[in-house]
């Protein structure tokens, strides 16, 4: 078996509000990423899994609180850590972060080269100019950019290019686990793609050692990521392979999710397109049963009022539903037909 | 280098603009009005004056000093002549003496008093402002109340009680005037010494006024840079807190000096009725004393030097801004 | 709607400022329903009459005596014509008259006065001492006189025929009389002004004119700022930059001086409060033009905005239905501040001489403008000048903190 690069157990972490409420936008998470192996994490915005990004790097500020759970790294417990420790030796070095928001991730009136000094410096102090330099140029080249984006301030790149400095940034100092939040979705297509590519890339070449990957566009997760993990209300409802999340998912919301992409592969071509009618429920008060059951087309009464856990099925596979495995699939088949 | 250059013929063509279109305010404004300016003149200069002939002979007098006489691009031309040559009239209210030596006398004043206060008070107020952004809690608590009521306090409110505290209570400043009212302006130590004294309480009301404004913005300005997303990402990058705090501290920083060149304008107003409150030498208290004495050239004279100031921090404020501002270079070039 | 509503009544900030503002109002509008004198009522002869209750002599001579055996009343008596000061004042002459110093006791009132009596001479004058110094000791020995008198005085009425003085009543030291049963009493809790005039019903109804100043000047401001703005905004191009260009140039051009130009061109006759308001409203639009400007420049492509578009509505209804919903919040908040700024506006002219004219309604500013050409600040006349600064600091300071209040609430990220 493989190394298991990221473990995280039943991770929870809360907003606390301006008026002290307690919003708990990650509840109870546990995954595993083995190397070489990367996870995608899909749902609407506002499920909690952007807060899923930020709480996976162990390193919090208001008003995002750690609550309970273990994040360990390659091995390496890090809950227990003071934020000084995470920040010197974890960050960067063990996990790095790729913004949703990229076009604004650099500091405007600095040079992109003495950005990546600074991050060299926070945990290299005596690393020279020089052999930061190196680095930054060999990184970037390998990566497919110019070296003369270094000489350059963020003003002066494009949106695409941006984000591959971006990207790039992050991953200098060759971190185990790259966790990429929506890092292509503000981009024009040609753009994506490029990013896209340098992702794999940075897993073939072992830059990076996994990568979990999060985004609201399916088709994407489907091309890039091995599992898929499906979140809703700050809670895991679907976690499987990608082949098994996207052609036979079980939890009616993946279900309806996978119903509202397109898959440009044969057979798929006449899933009607359905998007799901209704919001997530208010993680301030969320509901006592299963918080999908307000939108929930196959819904029972017991669903609001019995509690939900979810259902290890074997093969890494799980879902957080009260029916079985075959109950759901009839649904869909009779929904399909109809 | 040639961004700059770009930058700064920019912002000089604006300045010549802004030149202008002072120069044509200052000259069309009275124009506009209703009434005929120079009969309301020639009515105070005359007053008393029994000889209807000499009247007449005064009015002609002042139609042709302000070319009222005269088609109004004709009266313009001889409006800038006269600006040019430093020339603005006599004085009515202290006639004969010419404006521009009236003007000569005070507006050295205004400087060595206004731009050391804004200057100062722009300092003081953005370093108040990042501490309680960053310090929040305590700190934010008490001083960002105190820094609104401040600032909501008018020039002229805080130079009164500034004045009625030290200078009427306490005793420790004069109350008026820029320099010993026994003395003639020379470079002694002594009269150096008394300017100083009569320096201190209208500079710290203007400092004190500026704080407050400056501290609110700065705050807010650096609240945003605080959840920009290049601080989040610096910080999951592992870079050190206090670095970060230096990026948002500069990078808040910067819009203020252009937030300083706009707001000025309305500064300097605020300033001219302090000065007014201590009878400052300056400028608000010509303004004070051609309103009172109702002395046109002195008026339009004063209210155009003003302008001029203003416009030429503006200008130098942009210049500096482009200095410093690594955007700007980079921006223009394209 | 309802729930922005409730958003911004939870903002401490803003309830605050409103309820301070509010109160202002109410006092504004109360106050002359009970009050009913003209504000510019001339009552006092004398300038800057003391806060206090003002009790007629005349009434209360002829009002009911009460008699009450108060033990520190003579004590209190001398106090107040012979304090600290005039004690220590009174040692210093006694030491240059030669009295030798063990046999002056400053606390022995008896004692001391005897000494005065017997060595004050007003002719004499010593060297190094100024005249001023010689009438304050003049004025002193006349105020002790009968200081340490026990006898009654009498009131006396002039017979009509033999025009001799008759005594009518006396009053002694232990005489009370009640004053709510004196017929004439006045409470001027501000004192009076220069003029003579009840400080405090000027203050309130020199607040309520300021206000209609700074509202007028806001209304003024911002329907300028609005129209401009929205223009620029959405009409784009051309009319774009010509607003912009005259905006962009009164933003460098101080409005102060446009102001002052402005007033003394209109003339002290023809400045009434509202032509005043209305010039200020004329002279600070430009920030509120340039910031609808910039949120209707976003707003232009949203979809809502783009859709309207398409199902053909004309411009002005998508200007109000599609843009002005989105702004309205900004615009609330421009208008807040321009009612502030316009107030100080005003207090600024009047100081300079350029305000309303005096004659019609009291103004913050002039108020202000009066208590400094009568210099009560280096006067110690406080009531003539710190009610109207803490006055107009607290308009200023309610509305701004609404303002604040609103901006937390539509501006999340300035949230704490």
């Amino acid at each position: 078996m493989a190394k298991v690069m990221l473990e995280v157990n039943e991770l929870t972490t809360k907003y606390i509000t301006r008026f002290k409420e307690n919003v708990y936008a990650v509840d109870h998470v546990s995954l595993k990423v083995e190397e070489g192996k990367s996870l995608g994490i899909a749902g609407e915005s506002g499920c909690g899994k952007s807060t899923l990004a930020l709480s996976l790097m162990g390193y919090y500020f208001p008003p995002l609180h750690y609550t309970s759970g273990e994040i360990i790294i390659d091995g390496q417990n890090i809950t227990g850590l003071t934020p000084d420790n995470i920040r010197k030796s974890i960050l960067g070095t063990e996990i790095a972060y790729i913004p949703q928001a990229a076009m604004n991730a650099l500091n405007p009136t600095q040079k992109v080269i003495h950005f990546i000094e600074d991050v060299v410096h926070a945990h290299f102090p005596d690393a020279t100019k020089k052999e930061i330099y190196d680095l930054a140029r060999t990184r970037f080249e390998t990566l497919g950019l110019n070296a003369s984006v270094l000489e350059k301030y963020p003003v002066e790149l494009s949106g695409g290019m941006k984000q591959r400095t971006v990207i790039a940034t992050s991953v200098i100092l060759g971190p185990k686990v790259l966790i990429a939040d929506e890092p292509s979705s503000a981009l024009d297509v040609t753009s994506q793609k490029k990013v896209i590519k340098m992702l794999r890339d940075m897993m073939e070449t072992e830059i990076i050692k996994s990568m979990i990957f999060i985004t609201h566009e399916l088709p994407l997760l489907y091309n890039v990521t091995d599992d898929i993990m499906v979140m809703y209300a700050g809670q895991i409802v679907e976690k499987a392979s990608a082949e098994k999340a996207v052609f036979d998912p079980l939890h009616p919301y993946a279900n309806g999710l996978m119903g509202a992409i397109i898959v440009p592969e044969e057979g798929l071509r006449d899933v009607k397109l359905t998007a799901i009618p209704g919001v997530p429920p208010n993680l301030k008060n969320p509901p006592e049963g299963c918080r999908f059951a307000e939108r929930c087309k196959y819904a029972v009464p017991q669903c609001k009022v019995i509690k939900v856990s979810l259902n290890e099925i074997g093969n890494g596979r799980a879902y957080r539903c009260i029916f079985s495995e075959d109950e759901l699939r009839e649904f869909y088949k009779d929904a399909k037909s109809n | 280098m040639k961004g700059y250059l770009k930058y700064f013929s920019g912002k000089l063509a604006w300045f010549l603009v802004t030149l202008v279109a002072a120069f044509i305010l200052n000259f069309i404004l009275p124009r506009l009005m209703p009434g005929d300016p120079v009969a309301i003149i020639t009515q105070r200069v005359v007053q008393g004056m029994t000889s209807q002939a000499g009247v007449q002979k005064v009015y002609e007098q002042y139609a042709e000093l302000f070319g009222t006489n005269k088609p109004i691009h004709e009266q313009f031309i001889i409006y800038m002549r006269n600006i040019v040559q430093g020339n603005f009239g006599l004085s009515f209210s202290q006639y004969p003496r010419p404006v521009a030596d009236i003007l000569k006398s005070s507006i050295w004043w205004t400087i060595a008093l206004q731009f050391p206060a804004i200057i100062v008070g722009w300092l003081l107020g953005n370093t108040l402002g990042a501490l309680a952004a960053y310090l929040k809690k305590g700190f934010d608590k008490v001083l960002m109340p105190i820094s609104i009521f401040i600032s909501n306090l008018p020039a002229f409110g805080m130079a009164v009680i500034l004045l009625v505290i030290f200078a009427v209570r306490l005793k420790w400043f004069p109350t008026a005037g820029g320099y010993g009212f026994d003395m003639i302006p020379n470079f002694s130590w002594d009269y150096i010494k008394s300017v100083l004294i009569h320096y201190q309480l209208p500079f710290w009301s203007i400092v004190l006024i500026s704080i407050g404004g400056q501290a609110i913005g700065m705050r807010a300005m650096s609240i945003y840079e605080l959840n920009a997303d290049y601080v989040k990402y610096s910080r999951f990058l592992g870079i050190k807190d206090r670095k970060i705090i230096g990026y948002v501290f500069r990078n808040a920083m910067l819009p203020q000096i252009t937030g300083l060149a706009l707001s000025i304008g309305t500064m300097v107003g605020g300033a001219l009725v302090a000065e007014i409150i201590f009878s400052y030498p300056g400028l608000g208290s010509t303004l004070l004393t051609a309103v009172m004495g109702q002395d046109y050239p002195l008026i339009s004279a004063s209210t155009l030097i003003i302008t001029l100031m203003v416009l030429i921090a503006n200008f130098l404020i942009e210049i500096l801004y482009g200095v410093i501002d690594p955007r700007i270079k980079a921006a223009q070039v394209e | 709607m309802l729930h922005t509503i409730k958003e911004v009544f939870r903002s401490p900030k803003f309830t605050i400022g409103l309820a301070i503002f509010v109160v202002m109002l109410l006092v504004v509008f109360i106050y002359p329903l009970i009050i009913t004198d003209d504000p510019l009522d001339i009552i006092g002869l004398g300038t800057f009459f003391e806060p206090g209750i003002y009790v007629n002599l005349y009434d209360g001579l002829e009002s009911k005596t009460y008699v009450l055996k108060l033990e520190d009343a003579a004590a209190n008596r001398i106090a107040s014509k012979l304090g600290e000061q005039e004690r220590l004042d009174i040692q210093e002459y006694l030491l240059l008259a030669g009295v030798p110093e063990e046999e002056i006791d400053i606390e022995d009132t008896e004692k001391l006065l005897e000494l005065w009596l017997n060595n004050y001479d007003p002719t004499v004058r010593f060297p190094g001492s100024t005249s001023a110094k010689r009438k304050y000791y003049a004025r002193l020995d006349a105020s002790l006189d009968g200081l340490l008198s026990t006898e009654a005085a009498i009131i006396a009425v002039k017979n009509e025929e033999t025009g001799e003085l008759e005594e009518k009543s006396l009053v002694k030291q232990d005489d009370y009389v009640n004053v709510s049963k004196v017929a004439n009493v006045r409470v001027l809790p501000l004192g009076t002004d220069n003029f003579g005039r009840d400080m405090l019903t000027e203050l309130v109804s020199a607040t309520g004119v300021s206000l209609r100043i700074g509202l007028i000047a806001g209304l003024v401001a911002t329907s300028i700022g609005l129209t401009l703005g929205l223009l620029s905004g959405y009409i784009g191009g051309w009319v774009d930059d010509v607003i912009m260009f005259i905006t962009n140039l009164f933003i460098v051009i101080p409005s102060f001086v446009l102001l002052v130009l402005i007033s003394y061109s209109i003339g002290q006759e023809q400045r009434g409060a509202s032509t005043v308001a209305i010039v200020i409203g004329f002279t600070s639009w430009v920030w509120t033009a340039r910031a609808v400007r910039a949120q209707v420049i976003s707003l232009r492509h949203r979809d809502h905005v783009n859709l309207s578009k398409l199902s053909g509505h004309s411009v002005a209804h998508i200007i109000i239905f599609d843009i002005l919903p989105y702004i309205a919040s900004y615009v609330v908040m421009a208008f807040i501040l321009q009612i502030s700024s316009g107030i100080l506006a005003e207090a600024g002219l009047s100081i300079l001489g350029l305000g309303p004219k005096t004659t019609d309604v009291p103004t913050l500013g002039l108020m202000m403008n009066w208590a400094m050409i009568y210099s009560a600040h280096i006067m110690g006349k406080w009531w003539a000048y710190f009610p109207v600064i803490v006055v107009i600091a607290l308009i200023s300071f309610s509305l701004n903190l609404m303002n604040t209040g609103l901006d937390q609430v539509f501006n999340p990220t300035l949230r704490d």
